[in-house]
């Protein structure tokens, strides 16, 4: 793992991490029984702080995209009189491309960064090998439950930022532009679908998007060279490759779900 | 161990509310949702139709939001569309003769329940019935009845000509349909500017089977529906002597701007104030059950 293809090209050099990468999902998932046999309250630790701790700044982070969102669409659709429709563009919008994607966004740049600083330095320290030499896995200990932790939180954190987003949209369009309260709500329930787009937008996008932002966090962390600057090059590849894996998965899934 | 405990009891606060807000999702805000409200009563109305209406669509009185629409369903056995109004306990005071229309907010708005009250000295109750209502008609719908417009052109065999002159004739072009009472009956052949005259010279070629339009008939350029393309309409005169190739139709109307069009709709329409119960006025009264 710790064999780094150097001075080569840059074509070779993404090709062998993306490799690297697949190989240790593999691995990672082969850990996983193992780890949640012997190290489930870790997982639930990392929950703790990849989750719960996430919470704030995905809330605040909701409540405004709403808000922006419902501010800007009202204006917009006020052109063609169309300011009813604002609810159910808001909760389209949020449900299908902007809940899945900020909120994972802002998870790798909350939680990833954390999680792939933590892990490079458990090694640049040599905490891993005395784990390996305490007959402690460390795919057990350390990576598989990062990895569960983050597949579970992105879900539930991208949940809570639609909610926040419907409500944000909510207070802005009912409370502050006047639209009717319940042309806002009948115009969304009578357009949203829970399996269009709640399932396959929210769970299953932020499910996905949740595995891949993790995954990258801890192989970074895994990978990273034993040295200071190792690790802040690794910390700053965790966001570079979660935003390109986000976005560009993005547009896979919406071509394969939609 | 303290520590441990507070992780576990803050994961799993932070899990129940990951999943609380997906239930919220689900069910408040998607197509299964079913949005309770304060204290109200039930009143029923039947409609002929509905239109685009939906369910917690609101009900109103003039103009203010009283209740909400509860639920739509089709009146067993009937081409009427049931309709369960959920009103404010605090709007108990509507008169059994209101009658309830389906109106549209704006053009292109969203649909709603209006409430106009009656005089009778009786309200209505908890499960009780608006016996009186006006249904939705489409924009097309109403715009056509008011103009004489609708339908579509048609492919036509033997033709005579007939010229026409417009003092502005819109958007029609060659191959607009001509109309009667709705029906197309020929096409627009050529559209040309007299300079002389400083109007359009609209060339028509109607089919021989109607042969019989007299020749003091008026031909007006109008638009189907709001956006739709123009055509002319033929409005029969009373004329014993009818048009032959190569007549010239006399009195024309010329293309109206859309503006002008909802301008005089409204203004015409609308005996008492509300542009939109004009809209109602225009077409057929209440439906009576």
């Amino acid at each position: 793992m710790n064999a780094r293809i150097e001075r080569d090209n840059i074509v070779t050099q993404s090709l062998g991490q993306i490799g690297a990468c697949g190989l240790f999902l593999l691995q990672i998932l082969a850990a996983t029984p193992r780890s949640l046999r012997r190290h489930v309250r870790e997982t639930v630790r990392q929950l703790w702080f990849v989750g719960a701790m996430s919470l704030t700044i995905i809330m605040v982070c909701g409540l405004f995209v709403g808000m922006v969102l419902a501010l800007q669409l009202y204006h917009v659709l006020s052109i063609f009189g169309g300011t009813a429709a604002t609810g159910t563009v808001v909760a389209i919008s949020i449900y299908r491309e902007l809940g899945p994607v900020i909120t994972a966004l802002l998870f790798a740049g909350r939680a990833g960064t954390a999680i792939t600083a933590e892990i490079g330095l458990m090694r640049a320290t040599d905490q891993i090998a005395a784990m390996e030499l305490m007959a402690v896995d460390p795919l057990a200990y350390v990576a598989a439950p990062r990895f569960l932790a983050g597949l579970i939180a992105l879900p539930l954190l991208c949940c809570v930022f639609s909610a926040l987003g419907i409500f944000g949209g909510h207070l802005v369009g009912v409370t502050w532009l006047g639209i009717d309260n319940g042309t806002f709500w009948s115009n969304m329930t009578a357009t949203v679908d829970v399996w269009q787009d709640i399932i396959s937008g929210v769970v299953w996008k932020s499910l996905a998007f949740g595995a891949v932002v993790a995954l990258i966090a801890v192989f970074q962390g895994y990978t990273a060279p034993p040295t200071s600057e190792g690790v802040a090059y690794a910390t700053t590849r965790t966001v570079v490759a979660s935003s390109i894996a986000i976005l560009a998965l993005d547009f896979v899934l919406t071509a394969f779900l939609m | 161990m303290s520590q441990r405990k507070s992780y576990a009891v803050g994961t799993g606060l932070f899990i129940v509310l990951g999943f609380a807000a997906l239930a919220y999702l689900a069910t408040q805000t998607s197509s299964v949702a079913n949005r309770q409200q304060g204290d109200s009563y039930t009143v029923d109305a039947q409609f002929q139709n509905i239109g685009q209406l939906k369910e917690r669509a609101p009900v109103k009185i003039a103009g203010v939001r009283v209740g909400q629409v509860q639920s739509i369903a089709l009146e067993p056995g009937k081409a009427v569309a049931d309709v369960k109004l959920s009103i404010d306990k605090r709007y108990d005071t509507i008169p059994t003769d209101s009658v309830a229309t389906v109106y549209t907010s704006g053009l292109l708005g969203d649909q709603y329940v209006g409430i106009e009250y009656g005089h009778a000295k009786k309200y209505v109750a908890n499960g009780g019935k608006l016996a009186l209502t006006r249904s939705s008609e489409p924009l097309e719908e109403m715009l056509g009845k008011f103009f004489g417009a609708g339908g579509a052109a048609d492919a036509i065999g033997g033709t005579y000509k007939v010229f026409a002159r417009f003092s502005n004739v819109g958007t029609l072009s060659a191959g607009s349909p001509v109309k009667m009472a709705g029906v197309p009956i020929g096409r627009v052949v050529s559209v040309q500017a007299e300079p002389d005259k400083l109007d359009a010279l609209v060339t028509l070629a109607i089919d021989n089977r109607y042969n019989q339009i007299p020749d003091d008939s008026a031909a007006a350029v109008f638009t189907s529906g709001l956006i739709g393309s123009q055509y002319v309409a033929i409005q029969p005169g009373g004329s014993p002597d009818m048009l032959k190739n190569g007549d010239e139709m006399i009195l024309t109307q010329s293309a109206m701007q859309l503006e002008d069009l909802i301008g005089k709709f409204l203004v015409n329409g609308s005996g008492s104030g509300d542009g939109k119960q004009g809209a109602g006025a225009s077409t057929s009264p209440a439906g009576k059950h």
